[in-house]
């Protein structure tokens, strides 16, 4: 498995680190090595619409299993606060670099 | 704009890449379970009114026969209305609010919600004010779980209503 995959960004959550119309490089291997941190911007499965992809920020790491994800902009995001917690395996990997 | 970007954007050309979306669905979370609440006062304001009504005794006129029968079928019909504006305020929070999460911090939750559908149905069947009251009670259970569901803490004081009885408000930092 190659371990960078690029998206392309859509909508408004991330701004301003993350707008629409950026891409970003995002590091499949990036939690073989070391587990996820709080701060990390991770692209992930959304778990409320199989085959979508949502970016966002780690929120927090309750345990080992698990992550909450939050967008920066708090007021304009769909995240953990409505869809809680989500599990380390629904993560594509973590936000390398940011194309603009 | 960077090289890069250009580079991403010519390879969209030949295999687009997947939308990684910074989502919000819109309306993103607008619920208050105060909607609920109100519904109840109503629900118990239209028992007091029904039960202060003096009901037409055997020398009353037929206009005030009349006047009796339109005041109490106006109170029943509102009683109606609101005790379904309840009902269903309740079932949009447990629907669309409420979240797995929340039912294991509150596992409390999935009974009295259940609870205050049936109570919700028994107000619109009686004229009781126990059920009303009850009603009520449930509303305000529903809204404190809901308010720390929020991270605010509550307070519960008497409305300011003609009903006067006690309800639940977040405590707004």
């Amino acid at each position: 498995m190659f371990p960078l995959r690029r998206f392309r960004v859509e909508d408004d959550s991330m701004h301003p680190e993350l707008q629409p119309g950026d891409y970003v490089l995002v590091n499949r291997w990036a939690y073989k090595f070391r587990p996820p941190a709080k701060g990390d911007l991770v692209v992930v499965r959304d778990p409320e619409t199989p085959d979508r992809f949502l970016v966002k920020r780690i929120s927090d790491v309750p345990d080992a299993g698990q992550i909450r994800l939050a967008g920066d902009n708090a007021n304009r995001s769909r995240d953990s606060r409505t869809f809680g917690p989500i599990d380390l395996r629904e993560i594509v990997g973590k936000v390398w670099i940011r194309l603009r | 704009m960077s090289l890069l970007y250009l580079l991403a954007r010519w390879l969209d050309r030949i295999s687009p890449a997947p939308i990684a979306y910074a989502h919000c669905d819109i309306p993103c979370g607008i619920y208050d379970p105060h909607h609920a609440q109100l519904a109840a006062h109503t629900v118990v304001r239209m028992v007091d009114l029904i039960n202060l009504l003096e009901k037409p005794g055997a020398s009353a006129t037929p206009e005030q026969r009349q006047e009796y029968t339109n005041k109490l079928a106006r109170y029943i019909a509102t009683k109606e209305q609101h005790s379904e504006i309840a009902k269903n305020e309740i079932r949009i929070l447990w629907g669309d609010y409420f979240k797995p999460e929340h039912l294991k911090t509150f596992p409390e939750l999935h009974d009295l919600v259940w609870k205050a559908l049936k109570t919700g149905s028994k107000a619109r069947q009686e004229i009781n004010l126990q059920v009303a009251e009850d009603l009520l009670k449930a509303t305000n259970d529903i809204a404190s779980i809901y308010w720390k569901t929020k991270g605010f803490e509550t307070i519960t004081v008497k409305a300011p209503y003609p009903t006067e009885r006690l309800t639940v408000y977040p405590k707004f930092k």
